[in-house]
Formats: structure tokens, C-alpha cells, sequence
């Protein structure tokens, strides 16, 4: 056993300690509340041997390790953000004990307070817009295997011609998907589109979109999202949370 | 492509959705240590586990 650690899940207002019992911690105790003013730090204690600067450098690339600490991270967040406004903390947020925890929300009160106030009664939607490829394909396969000069070139050419047209509808989707989303939502960010090659997507993705939105008009935006799959049956959609509004409790210009 | 418009699965969550937000995003308070600011840039962390891991699962496939 290294030196023990605080690893901080996230800053709550109001969380009732009950609502935390029996959530499984990382570093095999229990969360605890830290409470500073009105606010309060969901910690619990890891070791520095695996939690540490150095440890952690090797330990963020082992897949294994990344899934199991980002699903347990979130496992709080998610307890935390059903019980109360919740600002959740970056993955390996670790402070050396309580009251560093204490000093770092004291410091960052201001910034803490306000990006709670703009999560209280909301929550995190993901909505994500994919090319189809085959509509891609499609279009560039219409070119015939074997027909020489002129027409062939010609028939290319309108492949070509057909394959832009059906990728630039796509984005002009995508487009409109997160400007209509954006009228519903009082916040919103675009995240950057996830690499096929880990996302598992054959698909191109056009928009990884985050909108944050009041919780009684959840169902108004989910309807909204089957709305916009109705209209736009050029991509797919896809829709999933609600999320702890782990986008959108960021701290201004730091 | 499914479409999730109407069920939510939040218990099935991808991996790579969660890192987006676990590491892409969230509030990051200086820490004792806080690696995301010790210039690491933790996308290309992830992308560089997650990929690396992608490649083993085909070379053993």
C-alpha cells in the first residue's frame, strides 16, 4: 500500500448522505461528503500507487484500468447528479486529503456556484448524426465495370457529382439537427466526432452534439429528436441520457 | 444504425461516450494532482489506449 489519496467525483449542493449509501467508491471504500459552506466534495480514499502522477501515466493507457476507474467515476457522478445539482470533476481528480479538497473549493467557490446554478433542474442530452455509408457507396457504385473512354469518364464524373451531392445533404442535416435541438435546449456544445476506429461506427459522424436541457422539457426534446429522424432520413440519430451534465458544469475562462 | 431516439439505455453505456465526457469535459479544479493539467493531453491518451486495444482484439482475432 502507497500513501493514501482523495479522488474527487464531483461538487454537489445539497446532497442528502443517504442518497450515496452503499454506491460502490474507487479504491474499494465508500463515497464520502466533504462539506465546505453550502457545497460539499464526494470523495473517497485511493492509493497513490495506483492513483498517483506517475501511476496514473501508465494506468490511463491500459484500457482495462481506463474502463473500470471512468465506469466507477461515473457511477458516483450519476448518484450524486439523481440526488442533487451536481458539477461532476474530470476523470483522476486527486487531492492529497480533506483539506486540500476543502481548499480547492474554497478557491473555486464562485466558479462552483455558478456552473451549479446552471445545471440545477437540468440534465445532459447526447444526440449524434451519422452519414450512411452506404448512401455513399451507393452513388459512387453506379459506375459501370466495364464500358470504355468517353463514357466511362463521363458516368465517373456523375458518380462523383452524386456522391458530393449525397454527402453535402448529410452535413446540411446534421446542420439542421443541431440548430432545431438548439431552440429546446439552453445549452449546447458540439464535441468532437468520435473516431470510427474506437467508436465501432462504420458511419462517418457528422455531429456529436451535447444539449443541456430542463428536465420537465425532456420529453419535448425527445420528441423533437424523433421529429428530426422523420425528416431527415438521409442520416441516422442517435439519441441516449439523460447524462449528469458533464459538458456543461464547466468553470468560465479558466 | 439504431436509432435511440425513444429507449434509453443508460446502463449499456459505450465506453467511448463516457470518455468523451470524463475527459473531454467536466470541471477541472487544480488539484494536488490533477494530470489533465500536467500537459498530458488525455485525448490523445484515450485515443491511443482505445486504439491500441482495437488492434490487439484483431490481431487476435
Amino acid at each position: 500500500m502507497g500513501e493514501p489519496a482523495r479522488y474527487l467525483y464531483a461538487v454537489c449542493r445539497g446532497v442528502d448522505p443517504a442518497a450515496l449509501d452503499g454506491v460502490p467508491a474507487l479504491g474499494g471504500g465508500t463515497v464520502e461528503l466533504v462539506d465546505v459552506l453550502d457545497l460539499q466534495a464526494a470523495v473517497s480514499t485511493v492509493d497513490l500507487d495506483e492513483f498517483g502522477e506517475e501511476a496514473m501515466r501508465t494506468n490511463l493507457e491500459q484500457l482495462p484500468w481506463l474502463e473500470r476507474t471512468a465506469r466507477g467515476h461515473d457511477l458516483v457522478v450519476q448518484s450524486c447528479a439523481a440526488a442533487a445539482p451536481t458539477a461532476p470533476m474530470r476523470l483522476a481528480t486527486i487531492c492529497l486529503d480533506d483539506e486540500s479538497v476543502r481548499l480547492r473549493l474554497e478557491e473555486w467557490y464562485d466558479d462552483l456556484v455558478a456552473a451549479l446554478d446552471r445545471v440545477t433542474g437540468r440534465e445532459e442530452w447526447s444526440v449524434k448524426v451519422f452519414a450512411h455509408p452506404r448512401a455513399a457507396r451507393e452513388a459512387e457504385g453506379a459506375e459501370p465495370a466495364a464500358v470504355g473512354g468517353a463514357a466511362y469518364l463521363r458516368r465517373k464524373k456523375a458518380a462523383t457529382e452524386e456522391r458530393r451531392s449525397v454527402e453535402a445533404a448529410a452535413a446540411s442535416a446534421a446542420e439542421e439537427v443541431d440548430s432545431v435541438l438548439r431552440g429546446t435546449a439552453v445549452a449546447a456544445r458540439r464535441l468532437r466526432p468520435q473516431d470510427p476506429r474506437i467508436s465501432g461506427h462504420e458511419a462517418t459522424m457528422l455531429l456529436n452534439g451535447a444539449y443541456l436541457v430542463d428536465s420537465v422539457r425532456s420529453a419535448d426534446f425527445a420528441k423533437q429528436v424523433a421529429e428530426l429522424v422523420g425528416l431527415h432520413p438521409q442520416v441516422s440519430v442517435a439519441c441516449d441520457g439523460p447524462w449528469p451534465p458533464y459538458s456543461f458544469a464547466t468553470l468560465e475562462d479558466r | 444504425m439504431t436509432v435511440l431516439g425513444e429507449e434509453q439505455v443508460y446502463g449499456d453505456i459505450a465506453l467511448v461516450d463516457l470518455l468523451d465526457r470524463l475527459l473531454g469535459t467536466g470541471v477541472v479544479l487544480s488539484g494536488d494532482i490533477v494530470i489533465s493539467l500536467a500537459g498530458i493531453d488525455l485525448v490523445q491518451v484515450r485515443l491511443h489506449a482505445l486504439i491500441t486495444s482495437v488492434r490487439k482484439e484483431m490481431v487476435g482475432s
